[in-house]
C-alpha cells in the first residue's frame, strides 16, 4: 500500500492556477494539504476558500514557511525566503509572526508546516511556539552541491545525508532519524518530494523527482509524453515488497504550471503531465493500492505504526538511461548506507548517524548555510573509483594474484535478493567475475548484513581459480559535507594485534601502520564523532592489516584487512561504526 | 503561436553540464552569458534533442512488474 500526500501552496499572484490545481485533485476524488504563507493569511478570499476546501473535501490547512514576506515581516526577512538561514532570534521573530497570525485567522495553531528544510533550532523554536505541530515537510533528499552548481551556484539549500522517506527528526540534527523518544524533536517529517534513488545520487536531485514539471526541467519528457513520471511512482511502490509499505508525495508550486524559465514548453505540457500523474494516483486508489492522506493524517499514522528504530531499505533500479544499474540503500537510526551494485557492491555513501553529530544552521552557527549530515564516504564528490590519479572514498575488495590486481569496483553486479526486518537488512549480490591477465577467473559472491548499532558484515565467497589469491577488504574514507575536503587533523589511526595497539595521529604524511594477524584496524574520526573499525568476523583470520593516512593531494584515510585464500575461500568482515 | 515570445531557452552547453542558464536573444541569435555558446533557435532545439539521446528509457514505461524483473 502506498501512502500519498498531495501538497499545494496558495499564491495570490497566481491564484487561478492554485484553484485549478485544487479542482483537478478534487475532481479525481482525492484530497490535498493546502499550505498558506504568512501573506496569504491577510487575504480573506484565500482563507475562505481554504476553509471551504476543508469542509467539502477534507483538505488540511497548514502553514507554508517557504516564503517569508508580508506586513511586518519584510523588515526582518529582507528578501531571504529560507527559515533555516536566519539566526535564532530572527527565526523566532518570523515564526512567531506567522504562527500567531495563523492562530488569529483559524482559531488554532497549524498541525502541518512546510519548508524546504528545518534545521535543529528552527524546528525547536517551531515546536516551542506551536507544540500542536505534528507533521512537517522537512528536507529535500540529497539536495546540496549539485543543485547549487545547477542553479549557477546560487541555490543555498544544503541538506544532504537525510532519509528518503518519512522520519522522526532527531533534536540535535533534524536530518538524522531519532533513536528514541528522548532523542526526538516531536514531529514526523516527510521529504519534499520523492526523489529518484539512482539519479539523485549521481546528479541533480531536482530533475528526477515526483514533480512532473521538474522532469521537464531535466528534459526527461518528449512534450506531454513522459512515462518516467509513472515509472518513478512504480519504483516507490516496489519498495513495499521490502518495507511492507511505501510513501510518496507531490508538491507542485504554481510557478511550474505557467510560463517557467526552466522549461522550453508552454504551460499546457506541464498541466498535462501533472494531470497524468494525479490520474495515475486516482487509478491506484481505485485499485486499493494507494491511500491519499493529509500531512497530519500521515504523521499520525506514522506515529502509531512506525517504531523509532525500524530499518528501511530502498532498491533502486535506474530506468531513464536504461543502464538498469542497481543501488541498494539502507537506513536505520545509526547508519545510512548506499551500496553500488554496479561497482561490485562498493559502499558509495556512508553517514554515521551513530555519531549523533549536532547541527543548526544560520549566521550565528559555525555551519552557516550547510545543514547536511556529514558523510564518511561520498564516492561521487570524493572520487570513489580511480579515474584520474588516486581513488577516493569508497570500499572495495581487491584481489591480487601474482602481483596483478583486480578491483571489485570494476566488476558490475546486481542485487540478487533483499530481506529486511526490525533486526536489519540482508542483501545478496549476483557473483562478481574477476578476470586476471593470465585468463584465470575468480567469482566473488558478496552478502551484506546491516544491523542497528552501526554493524555492517560483509561476507565474501570466492570460487574458481582462487589458488594464490590474496583478498583485501578495503575502506577509504574522509569526513565532509561538500565536494571539497575538510581538515583531517584529529583523526587517529589504529591497528591492533594480540600484543597490543599501535596508534598514529593524522598528519598528511602518507605514513602507514602495518600488522600481521590483526585483531582490528580502525580510525577515530572526531569530525563525525565516530570510530570506524574493521575486524574479521568469527572464524575468519586475516593475514595482515593496515591503516594509512593520506596527504593533501589524497586527503583520505585507508583501512585494510588482507585474507590469504589458501586458508579459506570464504571470509566475513565486520565494519563497525561506533560513537 | 502568439505566446511564442514567452518561451525561454536555456543554454544547451551549460545544460549539458547540468547548469541552468538562460540565453539572451539579439537579432535572431541566442547567446549565453556564462559560456561562449551562441546559435539560432533551430540549432538550440537540435542540441536539446542531442542532450536527450542519452535517455534511452525516456519513452519506456516500466510497470511495477517490469521493475521487479529489472
Ligand atoms: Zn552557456
Amino acid at each position: 500500500m502506498m501512502k500519498l500526500n498531495i501538497f499545494h501552496r496558495t499564491d495570490p499572484g497566481r491564484y487561478e492556477i492554485f484553484k485549478r490545481q485544487q479542482d483537478l485533485v478534487h475532481s479525481l476524488g482525492m484530497k490535498t494539504s493546502v499550505f498558506l504563507h504568512y501573506f496569504d493569511l491577510f487575504q480573506d478570499h484565500i482563507v475562505a476558500d481554504a476553509l471551504a476546501y476543508q469542509a467539502a473535501f477534507g483538505d488540511e490547512i497548514g502553514l507554508a514557511l517557504n516564503r517569508l514576506e508580508g506586513p511586518g515581516m519584510d523588515d526582518i526577512s529582507r528578501g531571504l525566503e529560507h527559515i533555516w538561514l536566519f539566526d535564532e532570534e530572527q527565526k523566532r521573530q518570523l515564526m512567531e509572526m506567522a504562527l500567531s497570525k495563523f492562530k488569529d485567522v483559524f482559531g488554532r495553531m497549524p498541525t502541518a508546516v512546510t519548508s524546504y528544510h528545518f534545521d535543529s533550532s528552527a524546528l525547536r523554536i517551531l515546536k516551542e511556539i506551536a507544540p500542536e505541530v505534528e507533521g512537517i515537510v522537512g528536507g529535500c533528499f540529497e539536495e546540496g552541491v549539485r543543485v547549487f552548481h545547477g542553479c549557477n551556484h546560487s541555490w543555498y539549500l544544503f541538506n544532504e545525508g537525510m532519509p528518503w522517506g518519512p522520519w522522526f527528526p532527531a533534536k540535535g540534527h533534524t536530518l538524522r532519524p531519532a533513536a528514541e523518544t528522548e532523542d526526538w524533536s516531536g514531529v514526523v517529517a516527510v521529504p519534499h518530494l520523492a526523489r529518484d534513488m539512482s539519479l539523485s545520487f549521481e546528479g541533480r536531485n531536482d530533475f528526477w523527482a515526483s514533480h512532473p514539471p521538474n522532469v521537464i526541467r531535466g528534459m526527461g519528457n518528449d512534450a506531454s509524453f513522459c512515462p518516467y513520471d509513472l515509472n518513478l511512482i512504480d519504483q516507490y511502490r516496489m519498495q513495499a515488497d521490502f518495507n511492507g509499505h511505501t510513501y510518496y508525495n507531490t508538491f507542485v508550486g504554481t510557478q511550474w504550471l505557467t510560463w517557467n524559465h526552466n522549461s522550453e514548453y508552454p504551460p499546457e505540457v506541464a498541466w498535462e503531465l501533472y494531470t497524468k500523474q494525479l490520474t495515475y494516483f486516482k487509478q491506484l486508489k481505485e485499485q486499493g493500492e494507494l491511500e491519499d492522506l493529509t500531512l497530519t493524517e500521515y504523521a499520525r499514522w506514522h506515529k502509531e505504526s512506525r517504531p523509532f528504530a525500524e530499518p528501511e531499505v530502498y532498491l533502486a533500479k535506474e530506468m531513464l538511461y536504461q543502464s538498469h544499474k542497481h543501488y541498494f540503500w539502507h537506513i536505520d537510526t545509526d547508519l545510512r548506507v548506499l551500496i553500488d551494485a554496479n561497482q561490485g557492491g562498493s559502499i558509495g555513501d556512508l553517514r554515521a548517524y551513530i555519531g549523533r553529530v549536532e547541527k543548526a544552521t544560520g549566521p550565528d552557527t559555525p555551519s552557516r548555510e550547510n545543514g547536511a549530515y556529514p558523510y564518511l564516504i561520498q564516492s561521487q564528490y570524493r572520487t570513489g573509483y580511480p579515474n584520474h590519479s588516486f581513488d577516493g572514498s569508497r570500499t572495495t575488495l581487491k584481489l591480487v594474484k601474482n602481483g596483478e590486481e583486480v578491483d571489485l569496483c570494476s566488476t558490475p553486479t546486481k542485487v540478487a535478493s533483499v530481506e529486511r526486518s526490525s533486526a536489519g537488512s540482508r542483501m545478496v549480490l549476483t557473483p562478481a567475475k574477476a578476470v586476471f591477465p593470465d585468463g584465470s577467473t575468480v567469482e566473488v559472491e558478496t552478502t551484506y548484513t546491516i544491523e542497528p548499532g552501526g554493524k555492517i558484515t560483509i561476507k565474501r565467497s570466492l570460487s574458481g581459480d582462487t589458488e594464490g589469491i590474496l583478498a583485501t577488504e578495503y575502506f577509504k574514507g574522509a569526513p565532509g559535507c561538500t565536494e571539497y575536503p575538510i581538515d583531517l587533523h584529529g583523526i587517529q589511526l589504529q591497528v591492533m594485534d594480540a600484543t597490543g595497539t599501535q596508534e598514529m595521529d593524522y598528519l598528511y604524511r602518507r605514513r602507514r601502520l602495518e600488522v600481521d594477524a590483526p585483531e582490528c584496524v580502525a580510525a577515530v574520526v572526531p569530525q563525525v564523532n565516530a570510530r570506524v573499525m574493521m575486524s574479521a568476523a568469527k572464524g575468519a583470520k586475516p593475514s595482515s592489516g593496515l591503516a594509512r593516512e593520506g596527504n593533501l593531494f589524497e586527503p583520505y584515510f585507508v583501512l585494510e584487512l588482507t585474507y590469504d585464500t589458501n586458508t579459506s575461500t570464504e571470509f566475513s568482515t565486520c565494519l563497525i561504526i561506533t560513537a | 503561436m502568439s505566446d511564442h515570445h514567452r518561451i525561454t531557452k536555456r543554454c544547451p552547453v551549460c545544460f549539458s553540464r547540468d547548469i541552468d542558464v538562460l540565453l539572451t536573444q539579439r537579432d535572431g541569435i541566442w547567446a549565453c552569458v556564462k559560456c561562449s555558446f551562441n546559435g539560432t533557435e533551430a540549432e538550440i532545439r537540435g542540441m536539446y534533442r542531442d542532450i536527450q539521446k542519452k535517455y534511452h528509457g525516456m519513452i519506456e514505461r516500466y510497470t511495477l512488474e517490469d521493475q521487479r524483473k529489472l
